[in-house]
């Protein structure tokens, strides 16, 4: 058994890619959803025109899982995400397959969470950890 | 659990081999002659975008793209000027924003341009935004649609409007600027952010419209819409994430677009955001509002 990626809309780069085959989905009741126009669908599929990445529409958690089952695949890596259909999907996908969850190289490294009342607040937590002083 | 991942992104012609040829009735084309082809292609494979007023926006997709802007980046200059509409903006929200371009890419290659990293100050702290809205997104997920506090206007959400009336929508105001605005975001998809802020101010305090209804139209036509982002940026206008709204004055404006709305605006004699901040928080709040 083997790995697909599964490419979503916050991680529309190579870094996933060699870990398997990957599909990005356009899931058109999300797209109306949020109402994503011809702009930002167009934006979108042009970044993944550059990336070797199957393209596809659909239902989001189908179409990834039949891509799993095409490439015999027992799980899917993604990048971790805020987002809450992306997280959706994740768990809806590994209720059939394992899904890894890859968190990107972080901004800053701060050893637990800052306060986020603010941003002046943060950015008081933040600002000696990067490299500008 | 999340893994770490490294993220040091090469060009994507390193990228191009074996591109899959997809299969299937799902699969979606890859190839095109043109952009007019892609756009003919986009609206019909989604019935909702047949009828899409707008078309592509000439801002192209890829990190191909995305490279191009980072190498125009000028630290310096983006921290002198970029309240001004002319300004040396980035210009690189809209590949950060789906993860073509990543934050630490974007300040490393800052550094290399300065001779003091310093010098690179405003342009990372811009950058820190970003993180500090994706931290809080995680957090509140779908509560980013919801007020985290109380406005500090002194008007209940319950007197504002639910919609953005449709002549603003279609930039028929008859305000110069702000229907410039809405031009250039409906055919670009990008909008400077003092225009986003001006026009976020406009439609919640003077129009009295529920910052929702403006973040949605936000997130529709951006190409670097994100729901933590925008909308904690309306809230922040709005007051409702933030100790006092925000709002502006006619010469704010025309200072940071050198007055070029204002010169042949029908409403030049009758702006609404003419006089000084004490007035116009008087009429926009009443007189017992935080300033």
């Amino acid at each position: 058994m083997s790995t697909v990626v599964w490419m979503h809309e916050d991680a529309v780069n190579g870094t996933l890619l060699g870990r398997g085959p990957a599909v990005f989905v356009f899931d058109e009741d999300y797209l109306r959803r949020e109402g994503y126009t011809l702009k930002r669908v167009g934006f979108l599929y042009e970044c993944l025109l550059e990336l070797p990445v199957e393209i596809r529409k659909g239902e989001a958690v189908e179409q990834i899982l039949a891509f799993a089952a095409e490439h015999d695949a027992d799980e899917v890596v993604m990048q971790a995400s805020p987002n809450p259909w992306i997280r959706g999907v994740g768990a809806a996908l590994e209720r059939v397959l394992k899904v890894r969850r890859m968190v990107p190289e972080p901004f800053v490294e701060l050893g637990g969470q800052p306060d986020l009342k603010r941003f002046s607040r943060y950015w008081a937590r933040v600002e000696s950890r990067l490299p500008i002083g | 659990m999340a893994e770490k991942v490294g993220t040091r992104l090469g060009p994507s012609t390193l990228l191009q081999p074996a591109l899959p040829r997809g299969s299937g009735p799902a699969a979606m084309k890859r190839e095109f002659r043109d952009r007019a082809e892609l756009e003919n292609y986009l609206r019909a494979s989604f019935a909702y975008l047949a009828s899409d007023p707008d078309g592509l926006s000439p801002i192209r997709g890829g990190r191909d793209s995305a490279l191009k802007a980072l190498a125009a980046v000028e630290p310096g200059r983006y921290e002198r000027t970029r309240n001004h509409l002319d300004g040396a903006v980035s210009r690189l929200s809209m590949y950060i924003r789906h993860g073509v371009l990543t934050l630490p890419e974007a300040m490393r290659a800052a550094l290399t341009k300065v001779r003091r990293p310093r010098e690179a100050y405003k342009f990372v702290q811009e950058l820190a935004w970003r993180d500090y809205w994706q931290r809080l997104y995680e957090h509140l997920g779908a509560g980013v649609w919801e007020d985290r506090e109380e406005s500090k206007t002194g008007i209940r959400a319950e007197e504002l409007n639910a919609d953005l009336p449709e002549e603003v929508l279609e930039g028929r105001s008859g305000l110069a600027c702000m229907d410039a605005f809405v031009g250039e975001l409906r055919a670009t998809g990008y909008l400077h952010n003092h225009a986003r802020m001006w026009f976020a101010a406009w439609v919640v305090h003077w129009l009295r419209v529920r910052w929702q209804a403006g973040a949605r139209f936000y997130l529709e036509h951006l190409l670097d819409g994100d729901p933590a982002s925008n909308n904690l940026s309306w809230q922040w206008v709005a007051s409702t994430f933030s100790h006092k709204p925000y709002y502006f004055n006619r010469e704010n404006l025309e200072r940071y677009t050198s007055g070029r709305f204002c010169r042949n605006c029908a409403r030049r004699n009758d702006c609404p955001f003419e006089g000084s901040y004490e007035t116009l928080a008087e009429r926009l709040f009443g007189p017992e509002t935080v300033r």
